[in-house]
């Protein structure tokens, strides 16, 4: 318990045995490194846009594809005027021909307020067919939860310490968690019974997982500061990644699974080839910030990362030697392993859709970027403690967070923006689910 | 979207050196890589077929129906069905979804090679011992056979010729292989006589026969365009052909003139060759060597024979190249187990730090003008934050080179927990520490009575529950 104050941040470490007094002494790595100031000071404004017109090959794909007739017969006009400017600039946006302006601000509103969890959430995931939400917390449960009606539809027990990650397959149908016990567990989502083989083999906390497109695989973070990836048939590991000098805290794969990525705290990015398990590229910030989680972005050429001097930057990993393309600012992070996602915005088909970032804070907000701009499109407040988990849902505009405050919330996207957020959160206050766990006699094994 | 970092002269590497993997379970007889190139497909002695997964090099899936050694593999385009042909005289459709049979069709003859038509799953073609060949459809419950020629086909003054001993011949022959072109007009067939012939696979007429060899034709392999045949025959010599575009509307059966393009044989040990395979784009033939311990490489711009993979203590029968990687699968006699060669990717120190270069030789350093220069830290971060200007984007997708993404209709193997414990992949089971004993005959395979009839499996294995000590005692001395 005593070096646990000196440990490197940890998702769920603060609430472990005092829920009001959340700010323990800063850990000892990032005390240091602390930004004099947190502010959006340098945040850049609207810029106008420099490449007019491009791209919207017919042979490219979209991360959501909306088949559209419209769109389709657009891109094709515009392609042939296009031949005569500037050829070929690949990683441009689509041009925006006639439609809708990209909007300047996201308005999510608050709809659910989820209690049952009687620690602080530590991640937050909707599944791939957008059903379901599932969250983990210190207080070693799972709950999934329906994200359309919000009720409770599992609480999955079994883990023997707090929960600090999970993942779903592609099919939906399995949930992968990963835990402080050091076991890694996968439950099948439609009885909420757990598999009876957990992966044994960390030596330390298991702190990110993530699932391979085909489920087949599942990488594996660790406090051990080793990437296994494991063979999730026969629950073995098939690889060890000599990854990290310090905790790993993050992994994701790339979208056909040939690439992992992974973050540490000792400041480091890693890009790892799936199939050799050779180091392709590693990321390194001059600051060498703790990095405590990496995902890729949904096609996969960028990653993002959040590192403790509240800055999430996103890299190029594939140009040169790798190079980050913007820094998003404007939210505290400084103690703990934040997690965010991308999500769209912008309701037109495809080449009318931009892509934002969303990120807690530990100021209890959640703030979207607009990924080109860096512009803050909201900032949405709600949770009562640091939001350390942020998800969006695969197709709709339905984001859900989870924090601290033990509550997860899910938000939705207006389309008539309300004259004040403030006003219209007052006029239909979003219902909550379950008990509120402060009502509750205290639970006898809660404090153990 | 691993290729744009690594290495490239890793990816120009188109030839496998090294073995890097072997697959085991149970003992292996024959082997085919799904269309994707992330499954294998292997058929046993003991009439399992297993499927691999490459990325893992585990079982994704275990299929039990057969009795008998697995004699050939056959997979469908969207990597969905697996026909299976065994020694037990029939052939089975399977649904690799949720592992069930989806057709079982018995022959009254041994099974040379069974092959799924490349567009539709429900149809195949067979080559039977001392029979003629079938093609045989299985939309209905009840298949259709069709018979498919083996005479070849004579030009008329050949015919008008034709004494009574050749036509006594050619009705003597049997196909030994047949395979369908990649459109699924066409079957290849070859005969115990040498003959290639062309069958329409429509009217199962014989378009075009020309005798290759004078010996029996093992094996017939094609490249994905179907453009080249490689063709394994009995009198030691493996050839390659090219072929014209045979689903051209306008192409012409009686103007083809098949020209041998390479010979190749060994014929200073006059060796003779088990199986053949085109690499991914027909550049390269390999091929397994009877009672020789190595694979074969030839290329075939100049015909030279390139490289002998080696590494493995037994002779090689069944092998395969990977749809696109340079990645060769062979199958050991001996042990059965599936032995895999392909490049090996050095780990590259400059990927490990971003300051790290490799250098040929010694480089002198010249720094930067302002690199030591101290400025504010202020103004660095502000600098750096207003040059991240440019436009990004993160959800446009680039086109697929290859095949191994998934597209959201496709086909996508279902991932089985504990496939592993669900049998043995051995016949030997724990029972303490170091003893072990046999597997008692009939476990594991109450498959078997679902309506199969008592099999000649179990009386053979009659003798096998004898318990073992696994221990070895060492005499004191």
């Amino acid at each position: 318990m005593v070096d646990r104050r000196n440990s490197p941040p940890k998702r769920r470490r603060d609430d472990h045995d005092n829920h009001d007094d959340c700010d323990s002494p800063p850990p000892k790595r990032s005390a240091s490194r602390t930004p004099p100031n947190a502010s959006p000071q340098y945040r850049l404004a609207a810029r106008p846009r420099r490449y007019s017109g491009q791209d919207g090959e017919d042979s490219r794909r979209y991360y959501r594809e909306e088949p559209s007739p419209r769109s389709r017969s657009q891109s094709r006009t515009r392609s042939e005027s296009r031949s005569r400017s500037t050829p070929d600039r690949p990683s441009t946006p689509p041009q925006r021909g006639p439609g809708p302006a990209k909007p300047t601000e996201l308005h999510y509103t608050p709809t659910f307020i989820l209690r049952g969890h009687k620690k602080g959430v530590s991640a937050v995931k909707f599944s791939p067919d957008g059903r379901w939400i599932a969250s983990c917390s210190a207080d070693c449960t799972i709950k999934i939860w329906d994200a359309r009606t919000g009720k409770l539809e599992h609480t999955l027990e079994g883990h023997l310490a707090g929960i600090s990650t999970i993942a779903w397959s592609h099919d939906s149908k399995i949930l992968a968690s990963g835990s402080d016990d050091k076991s890694i567990r996968l439950w099948d989502v439609s009885t909420g019974m757990a598999h009876p083989t957990p992966f044994i083999g960390h030596h330390n906390y298991v702190y990110s997982i993530a699932f391979s497109p085909k489920g087949n695989m599942l990488v594996s973070g660790s406090y051990d500061e080793a990437v296994f990836l494991w063979d999730v048939r026969a629950a073995r590991v098939m690889r060890s990644l000599p990854a990290h000098s310090d905790p790993v805290s993050g992994v994701d794969f790339v979208r056909d699974g040939t690439l992992i990525v992974s973050c540490s705290h000792d400041g480091l990015i890693r890009v790892w080839d799936t199939a050799t398990g050779q180091c392709l590229r590693t990321l390194v910030h001059e600051d060498n910030a703790p990095v405590t989680s990496v995902i890729f972005s949904p096609n996969g050429k960028y990653v993002l990362a959040w590192t403790l001097d509240s800055c999430v930057r996103l890299w190029n990993y594939i140009e040169g030697k790798g190079k980050c393309v913007k820094t998003y600012q404007g939210h505290k992070n400084t103690n703990h392993s934040l997690a965010g996602a991308f999500g769209t915005y912008g309701g037109g088909p495809p080449p009318h859709q931009w892509a934002f970032v969303a990120s807690g804070s530990e100021s209890g907000d959640i703030v979207l970027w607009d990924v080109s701009s860096k512009n803050v499109l909201q900032r949405l407040s709600g949770h009562t403690d640091a939001v350390l988990s942020v998800d969006m849902h695969p197709t709709e505009k339905l984001m859900v967070s989870g924090g601290l405050d033990r509550t997860v919330r899910i938000w939705k996207e207006s389309i008539s923006p309300p004259q004040s957020a403030l006003e219209a959160a007052a006029a239909e206050p979003p219902r909550t689910n379950g008990f509120d766990p402060e009502i509750l006699p205290p639970n006898p094994f809660a404090a153990a | 979207m691993n290729l744009s970092l690594v290495d490239p002269f890793v990816l120009a590497q188109d030839c496998p050196e090294v073995i890097t993997g072997r697959l085991r379970s149970g003992h292996s007889t024959s082997i085919r890589f799904s269309h994707r190139g992330d499954l294998l497909a292997s058929g046993r002695h003991d009439g399992i077929v297993v499927i691999f997964d490459i990325e893992t090099n585990g079982v994704a899936r275990k299929l039990r129906g057969h009795t008998r050694q697995i004699q050939s593999l056959s997979w469908s385009t969207n990597d969905r069905y697996l026909l299976s042909a065994g020694q037990d005289w029939k052939c089975v459709l399977w649904d690799l979804k949720d592992g069930s049979r989806v057709r079982t069709v018995r022959f009254e003859a041994a099974i040379f090679i069974a092959e799924l038509h490349p567009l539709n799953h429900m149809l195949f073609a067979a080559a039977l011992f001392e029979d003629q060949p079938v093609l045989v459809d299985m939309s209905n419950e009840v298949p259709a056979k069709h018979t498919l020629p083996t005479a070849p086909r004579r030009s008329q003054l050949e015919r008008e010729n034709a004494s009574e001993k050749q036509a006594a011949q050619d009705a003597k022959q049997t196909t030994t292989v047949t395979l369908f072109t990649p459109s699924g007009d066409h079957i290849l067939a070859g005969t115990n006589k040498g003959w290639l012939n062309i069958i329409d696979a429509m009217t199962c007429q014989m378009l075009y026969s020309y005798r290759i060899a004078n010996s029996i034709i093992v094996l017939l392999r094609l490249t994905q365009s179907g453009r080249d045949v490689v063709i394994n025959s009995s009198d030691r010599i493996v050839r390659t052909l090219h072929l014209p575009d045979l689903s051209d509307p306008k192409f012409d059966f009686e103007s083809l003139q098949v020209e041998v393009e390479h010979k190749f044989q060994d014929l200073v040990q006059r060796l003779s060759w088990n199986a053949v395979a085109f690499s991914s784009t027909g550049e390269y033939v390999a091929a397994t060597t009877y009672m020789n311990h190595h694979v074969y490489i030839w290329e075939r711009g100049q015909g030279s024979l390139v490289k002998i993979l080696e590494g493995t203590k037994e002779e090689l029968s069944a092998v395969e190249w990977h749809p696109f990687r340079p990645f060769v699968a062979a199958v050991g006699v001996d042990s059965g187990r599936v032995w895999l060669w392909s490049v090996l990717q050095p780990q590259r120190w400059s990927a490990l730090a971003p300051d790290f270069a490799e250098v040929e030789e010694n480089v002198e350093y010249i720094e930067r003008e302002d690199e030591f220069d101290i400025q504010p830290l202020e103004e660095i971060h502000k600098r750096r934050l207003d040059q991240e200007d440019e436009e990004v984007d993160v959800l446009t997708l680039e086109p697929v080179k290859t095949t191994t993404e998934h597209g959201a209709g496709d086909f996508r193997m279902p991932v089985l927990l504990d496939i592993e414990a669900s049998d043995s992949e051995d016949e030997v089971v724990a029972v303490g520490a170091g003893q072990f004993r046999r597997r008692s005959p009939g476990a594991g395979r109450e498959w078997m009575n679902d309506g199969e009839g008592v099999s000649g499996d179990e009386s053979r294995k009659t003798n096998g529950s004898v318990a073992q000590n696994g221990t070895k005692r060492r005499r004191a001395g």
